[in-house]
């Protein structure tokens, strides 16, 4: 099984979502976060003086899945997700060592 | 029956049901034309018919004087509350305009501003500015507000009213008059909450409030609106109609404004606004719906403060002072909005509002002496003055003034004074400030007029700005006017009230300023968040 993370603009989560689920994912989860790469945020103008925005708003998104499903589904969050500007964010896989569910305390796969 | 059948029926029966209802009975009076005639007149006066005599005219010229003053009065006092309602306005508009940790801390100031200084104005700032202003004709005379310090022309001093009381002003003319002209004080007392915002102690902003409801406001205002020695700068030295300041923008928002100034000038600029090579970090608000919201509430609430300031609805004048205001109001928005779109890029949506307030704060004075185009003149020059005059400063005075109130209501108060003077155009004033003929400025060939307006706002700064200043370097040795550093980059809610605006929320302190670490500077010291400290002004 693989965790894949991913960060993401949030205006393109819903069509994320909807890929995903024709794929057919069994869980997501989504957080609200702050971050920058390597423009290291943007500068605006309040009142006639400048000032910088360090962090901007980004979605995280994080799901298990089994190996073979890794592929197609980083596939589709990068299809879905792109616009082709910067900003669009960036995703990484790691292995995962145990799951669980805690309602039954089923493990691997079966918790899926 | 399904239940939207039923109640699809049931709407059908009510639809019948009134226009049968709709046929009963005959109508009274449905247009209204028929209401209120000699009947009223005959059983409010205790009569059987109108007499054809003498007595009958004077009973008849009463009840038609005291109509007049009713009318009046409930002019006034509607006014009055609209003016009372900008409060909100501007409660909104410096809270959204300062940082989400002092929100508290900003609501906090607004309610007590009013009721401070509202109490120190019934105290003795009523008397101190309209004791000695009698006849105000257009709301039965005011007869017991008849005495003042100075002599003819050069009175200094109102002397009847402390506590509503003094010189028999328990009167029913006194009191409308108080309602409005409280509200009026109050206006420039809150204007100074934007200058100070984010570092003022509570007990020093208190004691400021009460200097302006005491003294500040009310001394000047007696000079210009009170009977004063400004006021008959026509009759002493020929100059005009001396000075005129219809509904004030020189009595009221440049008072506000010049007291901001000194106030912001002793307090020193926030933690963090300047950086170490001299240039401006912006903190931007943190609520700009607020801000508009505050703005819309203003303008609404100024559609009291100009048109009340006949005294009367019998002056019909009122349509003219209206849409004055509301011309200028939107020349200076428009205005803000191009000038910060030309300048940055985008339109700045704080500067428009300002620009907004600017061009309302400019036509105070002048809108009911001028015509709707020179409106637009003096809205769009006041929204250029404010973008202007909000850099000025930040970059070259480097006073650090939060939600902009020294621009707006300083700066574009002093430019409608000397409106007045240059586009005022002979329709409206005779016997104004008891000189005989219209109010004509400059362009219309009476250079006195603009003479009367340069001194009434020269000497309206040094009044303000120099009476603060004095009153704040003293009280400064005994009452702690600035808040601790570690308490201004936690934000004021908890450290002077402990109280969060929003407690459910995670703030964000000025961490990211680099400030933390200077803390532990010497006492007496500031932070600057650049690694820097400088001396507490």
């Amino acid at each position: 099984m693989k965790l894949i993370i991913a960060v993401i603009k949030p205006f393109k989560i819903d069509e994320v979502t909807d890929a995903l689920n024709e794929i057919g994912i069994s869980g997501i989860t989504i957080s609200e976060v702050r971050g920058h790469g390597r423009q290291k945020g943007h500068t605006e103008v309040y009142r006639g003086a400048e000032y910088h925005i360090a962090y901007i708003p980004k979605l995280r998104l994080e799901l298990v899945v089994d190996d073979a499903d890794a592929d197609r589904i980083v596939t589709a969050i990068m299809d879905n997700a792109r616009t082709g500007t910067i900003g669009d964010g960036k995703f990484w896989i790691l292995p995962i060592e145990t799951l669980g569910r805690i309602r039954t305390g089923e493990l691997g796969s079966d918790a899926l | 029956m399904s239940r939207a059948k039923k109640v699809f029926l049931l709407a059908l029966v009510t639809l019948v049901a009134m226009i049968v209802i709709g046929q009963v009975g005959h109508h009274a009076d449905p247009g209204g034309t028929k209401t209120g005639n000699v009947s009223d007149y005959l059983a409010a006066t205790g009569q059987s018919k109108v007499t054809l005599s003498q007595q009958g005219i004077n009973r008849l010229a009463n009840e038609t004087g005291h109509l007049r003053i009713s009318i009046n009065f409930t002019w006034l006092l509607i006014t009055g509350f609209l003016v009372l309602f900008m409060q909100v306005g501007f409660a909104l508009l410096v809270t959204g305009l300062t940082r989400a940790k002092n929100a508290g801390h900003m609501m906090m100031m607004n309610l007590s501003s009013f009721v401070i200084a509202l109490l120190a104005y019934y105290a003795i700032g009523f008397a101190f500015q309209f004791g000695g202003v009698a006849p105000v004709a257009n709301i039965g005379g005011a007869g017991p507000l008849s005495s003042l310090i100075g002599h003819g022309n050069a009175g200094l001093l109102g002397l009847h009213g402390f506590f509503l009381q003094t010189g028999n002003t328990y009167d029913v003319g006194v009191m409308a008059f108080f309602l409005f002209q409280v509200v009026f004080m109050e206006t420039a007392g809150y204007i100074i909450i934007g200058a100070i915002a984010e570092r003022v102690t509570f007990a020093g902003f208190i004691f400021a409030e009460i200097a302006m409801g005491a003294v500040i406001y009310p001394i000047y205002g007696m000079w210009v609106w009170g009977g004063g020695w400004l006021a008959h700068l026509g009759q002493s030295l020929d100059l005009g109609h001396g000075a005129v300041d219809f509904a004030g923008s020189g009595v009221v928002h440049a008072t506000g404004g010049w007291a901001a100034l000194a106030l912001a000038i002793i307090l020193g600029p926030r933690i963090g606004k300047y950086r170490k090579d001299g240039s401006v970090r912006a903190f931007p608000g943190h609520n700009l719906g607020y801000v508009v919201l505050g703005t819309l509430v203003l303008t609404f609430g100024w559609m009291g403060f100009n048109p009340g300031s006949t005294f009367g609805a019998t002056d019909l004048r009122i349509a003219v002072v209206a849409v004055n205001t509301l011309l200028a109001a939107s020349a200076g928005a428009v205005t803000a909005m191009a000038w910060t779109n030309a300048k940055w890029g985008k339109p700045d949506i704080s500067m428009s509002c300002n620009g907004m307030l600017a061009g309302l704060v400019a036509i105070t004075a002048p809108c009911a002496f001028v015509a709707p185009w020179a409106s637009i003149v003096i809205g769009m020059i006041a929204g250029f003055l404010v973008c202007y005059s909000v850099g000025w400063f930040d970059n070259v005075f480097k006073v650090d003034d939060p939600c902009g109130a020294i621009s707006v209501h300083g700066m574009c108060g002093l430019w409608g004074v000397l409106a007045v003077g240059l586009f005022a155009d002979g329709t409206y004033g005779q016997l104004w400030n008891g000189v005989p003929g219209t109010v004509k400025g400059l362009f219309y060939g009476d250079g006195g007029q603009l003479v009367a307006q340069v001194i009434s706002a020269v000497v309206g700064f040094i009044w303000a700005w120099g009476v603060t200043y004095l009153i704040f370097i003293v009280i400064r040795r005994w009452v702690k006017l600035r808040v601790d550093p570690d308490v201004e980059i936690a934000g004021l809610d908890e450290a002077e009230f402990g109280q969060f605006c929003y407690p459910d929320f995670v703030l964000r302190a000025e961490t990211d300023l680099g400030v933390t670490h200077e803390l532990d500077a010497p006492s007496g010291t500031t932070p600057t968040g650049d690694g820097t400290t400088v001396g507490a002004s």
